[in-house]
């Protein structure tokens, strides 16, 4: 029995130590895809208490028939996916409401990521490349994200997605397709301003 | 360098600038959070049904359907109510319904 079973079978008993195991083992992993996807530390600390409280409920659910680590990101992802959307459903309704004078929701446009991941000299790229990602379609920011962030190879993130390999490979060429545009609309600004300031 | 190449220069760092990220961690006392989540969503399991109860959509319907069907029991067990009572007075003399007590047995001679 390989430690992972060993690990899910401690958890369908309802062993609270192996628990305790089972999210020192995998805590980094399920953080770190959910602060790549949702670019807030408090949301995705959120997001991985979520994650884990479904793993404790739905562990009989669990058949094995995937690898313990692709059950995880799927829940980390759709739960990712689904915070997001609660969030874009509270900014609109903010909107709505400061049109009628009410409060403000100033918690709700937060100011630009910085994954604490990233090492100082790259921290202004690496900013607006996390810009960039946002307005990525979803799967591809996922594919993007699985494999760039969290380095899952193109086979992985097809088992996690449920998708062919070749899938993948398409969506990760348009992924980074799209964010090339996307980098160099806003260089290409950047630059016309300075231009612009220079001028003046 | 033009500014085609500065600029491309400048999108091949921002997508290389995420090459060997560090690994982020979650706050402390995340199990403890957990823990807590998890009792949390235990104890609220009757409060769930209570609120799931309580829902319009759910406890309006059901309060119009008890008193349907009250109304019409009161309906129905009002115009049932004389032929019962004919019917049942009718079966009780023809089968001798009416019980006889320990007095009536023993006290067979006037």
């Amino acid at each position: 029995m390989n430690q992972s079973e060993e690990l899910i079978n401690k958890l369908k008993q309802g062993d609270q130590a192996g628990f305790t195991a089972f999210m020192d083992l995998y805590q980094d992993m399920v953080y770190n895809t959910a602060i790549s996807m949702v670019q807030n530390a408090d949301d995705a600390d959120d997001i991985t208490q979520e994650v884990f409280v479904q793993v404790f409920l739905s562990i009989h659910a669990f058949k094995g028939e995937s690898k313990l680590s692709t059950w995880l990101y799927r829940i980390t992802i759709s739960k990712a996916l689904d915070h997001e959307k609660k969030k874009n459903r509270k900014k609109r309704f903010g909107f709505v409401q400061s049109l009628f004078g009410g409060p403000d929701n100033e918690h709700l446009h937060p100011v630009d990521f910085n994954h604490p991941g990233v090492q100082l000299e790259n921290k202004e790229r690496a900013g607006e490349l996390f810009k960039a990602l946002k307005q990525l379609p979803e799967k591809q920011r996922i594919a993007f994200t699985l494999h760039k962030l969290e380095g899952q190879s193109h086979q992985e993130i097809a088992e996690i997605m449920k998708t062919s390999l070749y899938a993948i490979e398409s969506l990760m060429g348009r992924a980074k397709a799209n964010l090339k545009k996307v980098l160099y609309n806003y260089y290409h600004g950047r630059f016309s301003d300075q231009k612009k300031t220079h001028y003046e | 360098m033009n500014k085609i190449e500065q600029i491309n220069k400048l999108i091949d760092e921002a997508i290389d600038s995420v090459d060997n990220i560090k690994r982020a961690s979650p706050m402390p006392f995340l199990l403890t959070r957990i823990n807590a989540r998890l009792n949390k969503t235990n104890e609220n399991v009757w409060e769930k049904m209570l609120l799931f109860i309580g829902r319009p959509a759910i406890s309006i319907p059901a309060l119009a359907m008890l008193i349907i069907i009250n109304v019409l029991v009161i309906v129905f067990k009002g115009s049932d109510q004389f032929t019962t009572t004919t019917e049942q007075s009718a079966q009780a003399d023809e089968f001798s319904y009416t019980v006889s007590t320990i007095y009536d047995i023993e006290n067979t001679e006037p």
